[in-house]
């Protein structure tokens, strides 16, 4: 009998444990959640906004070609960026674990996400002044005559994605090389003793082994480039616009909340798909 | 040993924490507050801190870009959360409708100072009542490099949506003045804007879109002017340049001769303020012939003063970059912000978005 | 030979991708010293006077210190709230432990901007002004997710042992945390600390709209771009980043120092 109460008792003291942060989550994330789901389903008229339930703001979404092209928009742009993060960050991450004498990896591996410590506005604003026709790319080309005219490579899709590669691969790299330096060297002998090359080793062994790591990264990747809103806006040139700009417009301008919610539960929506589609390769683990 | 270290360590870590906390809140601490909401040449210190010493004061200051923006942060506010405001002059009605504006003593307003045609009754007053007043002036017009394009082409409004320049233009990234220089290129005037001419106006807008190589907020149109990523940039005048002047005179402006947009903007007293009369001492301070001067250089962007006597306390070469003396001529040539019905407001604001989305 | 060609074109793709990361930072830091108003090239001359500018610029060091305090203060909280919900959830068998490990995580896989949203909608409805604080609020909502996955993945069984000993010998719950198990897991909890740190430092959607009148080094920033081109912006940003990478070797050093002795 004393065990159960003990239990109880031991219970009663985990629950005090885990209720802040549980509370904390609730409070500040779930409900502001479900607050927005149903703002999303009221609309703004005139000045104020009707609380009558309906799906005006998704149908709008779904007749208004701009408001639409802003999700296919900001879906080519992050399938782009993510792709092109893990092409180049697997090199990377694959020659400091690979290649670089272990005393140096951590100091190659720090040096790789360096720049992650600049302000991330800043980073931006500083790849437009890099990526314009005045601009040291430009100016470096045309000097040792490899182009007659600088390149469209400012405002516009190309200048996001750069922006965009340029921070993911550093985020990239160290979820890749975190994963491969965990795998064992055992498995490459045992490979090569049964008469796979390199690139059959890596193919069929350490490519699968290291996936987790991949597509955890290229998760994390895909959700924090969709919903960013500052990269598209400095890089951009508003040649287009990805579906966070068109969020901001409608508080910004129009202070049409409902509309915004709409579309941050579309945005919202879209990330759960791709995370369902990754779902089997993303886990939290204890060691 | 290591343990006790990070003791100490956490703990003037800590220490350090707390009284960076008790500065701030000292900082805080002035005798009064006036909290402004305002546009981005009002947060220069230089203009500002005149005030704040001469009246033992701290000011607040929130700015924000565009009505709607100021429109959406006012509704998100309580009553009394504002002391001042600053607005495009012809929405001031906007926001009197809204019941928020004080009316303010018109004695006590240097009106009679005032450029006649920046006086602007018909915005800043209503039944008689003067709820605002306006401060600073400019145009949204063409700005060039007039080292890489042809003077004479800027002076017709057309070259806008022409192919001449393709790829080397930038558009300012606000959808009403834009629109009004669209409609005084068709040869209507922007007072006059309605539905009707919507149709007329996506046309063009598409073509501008076609011919043109970004849309652009203040700092990207600086940005690709002064780097040689465009050479035209549609909307900028003497507030995009007149800061630059040193760097690349190269950058002119010009009011092409179907004339130009002129914009305007206001300060007002809000109704629920806490501080009425300190809130009144602002505005007055704002519109002397010293805060003009100062809001007319102001760190964010240059404009014209509206109060004459300014004049008095620019330098030449300020007047030169303001161009004081062309004012007469770009006054008559240029008109004001199209005022649009909440509908027709939407309908431009998605005419706008589709284009950037073409 | 082929060694020498896959060896060199490791190098090759080193060198570029190096090269790649650092451009961007190479020419913030080179244009903070512009002599002149511009920071795009050709560059005219070596000048201080950015930086001077900066240190002058109130506006800017209020937000340095904005910045600290909320970065520092809502890291402090998720870590803290974070270590709490680990040890509940790793140390005891509760009901619905899944539900609740995945309502803790469940943050992570939001965007910012929607974060941002939901919470200033709800504060606009319940009339409770912005300020700090509620970026703050907003801070811990993003790193406490963070917070609890560091720690909760290092706490291994092989830790029990040790605990129970403890308690064994009389301490109670928050001693045993306290003194046993927060110690031997310091280098998680750190590492949840600092990572929070820097994404409370750089974070901006959540700060711009959840802030009033203070407002952080990112946000004032942003404003500082929308008035106008000018190199002031680079010399903060070189200023940033130089002290950053200082803090963090200092870090590494320690730390790394620490690992080879134990």
């Amino acid at each position: 009998m004393t065990t159960t109460t003990l239990e109880d008792r031991e219970r009663r003291k985990a629950w005090g444990f885990v209720a802040p942060a549980l509370l904390w989550t609730l409070a500040f994330f779930v409900v502001p959640f479900v607050y927005m789901a149903a703002l999303s389903l009221w609309s703004r008229q005139g000045r104020d906004i009707v609380h009558v339930w309906n799906l005006d703001n998704y149908l709008r979404f779904f007749s208004e070609s701009a408001l639409l092209r802003g999700l296919t928009n900001s879906l080519e742009i992050t399938i782009t960026v993510t792709i092109l993060s893990v092409l180049l960050a697997y090199p990377l991450a694959w020659i400091i674990a690979e290649r670089v004498p272990k005393r140096l990896q951590r100091m190659a591996l720090i040096l790789a996400i360096l720049p992650f410590w600049t302000s991330y506005v800043v980073r931006s604003y500083s790849w437009l002044l890099v990526l314009s026709k005045g601009g040291v790319i430009n100016q470096a080309l045309m000097g040792i005559g490899l182009i007659a005219e600088p390149l469209e490579i400012a405002s516009n899709r190309t200048a996001t994605v750069i922006g965009f590669v340029h921070f993911f691969v550093m985020l990239l790299t160290l979820t890749i090389y975190s994963n491969l330096i965990q795998l064992s060297p055992n498995y490459r002998r045992a490979a090569a003793d049964l008469g796979a090359n390199a690139f059959q080793t890596f193919w069929h062994v350490i490519l699968p082994l290291t996936l987790p790591g991949i597509m955890t990264g290229a998760f994390l990747t895909f959700v924090l480039c969709i919903g960013d809103y500052i990269t598209p806006q400095i890089l951009g040139g508003n040649n287009e616009l990805v579906l966070p700009q068109i969020i901001m417009l409608q508080i910004g301008r129009r202070a049409d909340f409902p509309m915004a919610a709409a579309l941050s539960i579309i945005l919202m929506l879209t990330v759960t798909a791709a995370y369902v589609l990754c779902a089997r390769w993303l886990r939290i683990e204890r060691a | 040993m290591t343990r006790s270290f990070e003791g100490a360590a956490a703990r003037r870590f800590f220490m350090s924490t707390i009284a960076l906390g008790a500065l701030a809140a000292g900082q805080a601490n002035a005798t009064e507050e006036l909290n402004a909401l305002v546009w981005c040449d009002h947060t220069d210190p230089a203009l500002i801190e005149p005030f704040e010493t001469a009246n033992d004061v701290k000011v607040n200051l929130k700015e924000y870009e565009g009505t709607g923006a100021g429109i959406s942060i006012l509704e998100q506010s309580q009553p009394g959360d504002w002391d001042v405001m600053v607005i495009d002059a012809v929405d001031v009605h906007r926001v009197i409708d809204m019941g928020v504006l004080g009316e303010m003593p018109a004695n006590a307003l240097p009106s009679a100072d005032l450029f006649p045609e920046l006086v602007m009754n018909d915005n800043n007053t209503k039944d008689g009542k003067t709820y605002a007043i306006t401060e600073k002036f400019g145009y949204n017009t063409i700005s060039y490099d007039k080292t890489k394009v042809d003077p004479k082409d800027m002076e017709d409004l057309s070259v806008i949506w022409s192919d001449k320049y393709k790829g080397r233009i930038a558009l300012y990234d606000y959808y009403l003045p834009m629109i009004g220089l669209v409609q005084l290129g068709l040869g209507k005037k922007t007072a006059d804007l309605s539905d009707a001419d919507m149709p007329a106006i996506e046309e063009k807008l598409a073509a501008m879109k076609a011919a043109s190589k970004q849309v652009s907020d203040v700092v990207s149109s600086q940005t690709a002017l002064a780097t040689g990523e465009v050479d035209i940039l549609v909307g900028g005048g003497e507030w995009i340049t007149a800061s630059l002047a040193k760097d690349k005179p190269n950058l002119d402006w010009t009011v092409p001769k179907q004339g130009a947009v002129r914009w305007a903007q206001s300060i007002a007293v809000m109704k629920d303020s806490k501080n009425p009369d300190l809130a009144l001492k602002f505005v007055q301070y704002i519109l002397s012939p010293e805060g003009q001067a100062r809001l007319a250089t102001s760190s964010c962007y240059w404009g014209m003063p509206t109060n004459q006597k300014a004049g008095e306390h620019l330098d030449g070469e300020q007047k030169k970059a303001l161009r004081w003396d062309d004012q007469a001529g770009y006054l008559k040539n240029t008109q004001l912000y199209p005022i649009p019905s909440a509908e027709l407001d939407k309908k431009m604001q998605d005419a706008w978005t589709n284009m950037m989305q073409q | 030979m082929r060694d020498i060609i896959s060896k060199s074109f490791g190098w090759a793709y080193l060198i570029f991708i190096y090269g790649f990361i650092f451009l961007p930072v190479a020419v913030l830091v080179l244009f903070s010293f512009q002599d002149g108003r511009l920071p795009v090239p050709p560059f005219n001359g070596f000048s201080t006077q950015w930086y001077e500018a900066v240190f002058a610029d109130r506006k800017l060091m209020a937000a340095l210190g904005n910045s600290f305090l909320v970065a520092t203060g809502s890291s402090i909280l998720a870590c803290l709230l974070g270590f709490l919900a680990a040890y509940a959830l790793a140390r005891y068998k509760l009901p619905g432990s899944a539900l609740q490990r995945g309502l803790l995580i469940a943050p992570m896989t939001v965007s910012y901007l929607i974060i941002a949203l939901g919470l200033l909608a709800v504060l606009n409805a319940m009339k409770i002004p912005l300020s700090l604080w509620t970026v703050g609020i907003g801070h811990v909502v993003i790193n406490l997710p963070l917070c609890f996955a560091i720690i909760y993945a290092s706490m291994g069984d092989h830790h029990i042992n040790i605990e129970r000993a403890a308690r064994d010998l009389g301490a109670n719950d928050l001693k045993v945390m306290a003194l046993v198990t927060a110690p031997m897991l310091m280098p998680s909890i750190l590492a949840a600390f600092f990572l929070s740190v820097t994404f409370s430092w750089d974070e901006f959607i959540i700060a711009f709209l959840l802030s009033r009148f203070d407002v952080t080094l990112p946000v004032e920033i942003w404003s500082m771009l929308r008035s106008g081109l000018n190199p002031k912006t680079n010399a903060i940003g070189s200023l940033v980043f130089l002290v950053s990478v200082a803090v963090l070797l200092v870090l590494e050093l320690a730390l790394f120092g620490r690992n080879r002795k134990t």
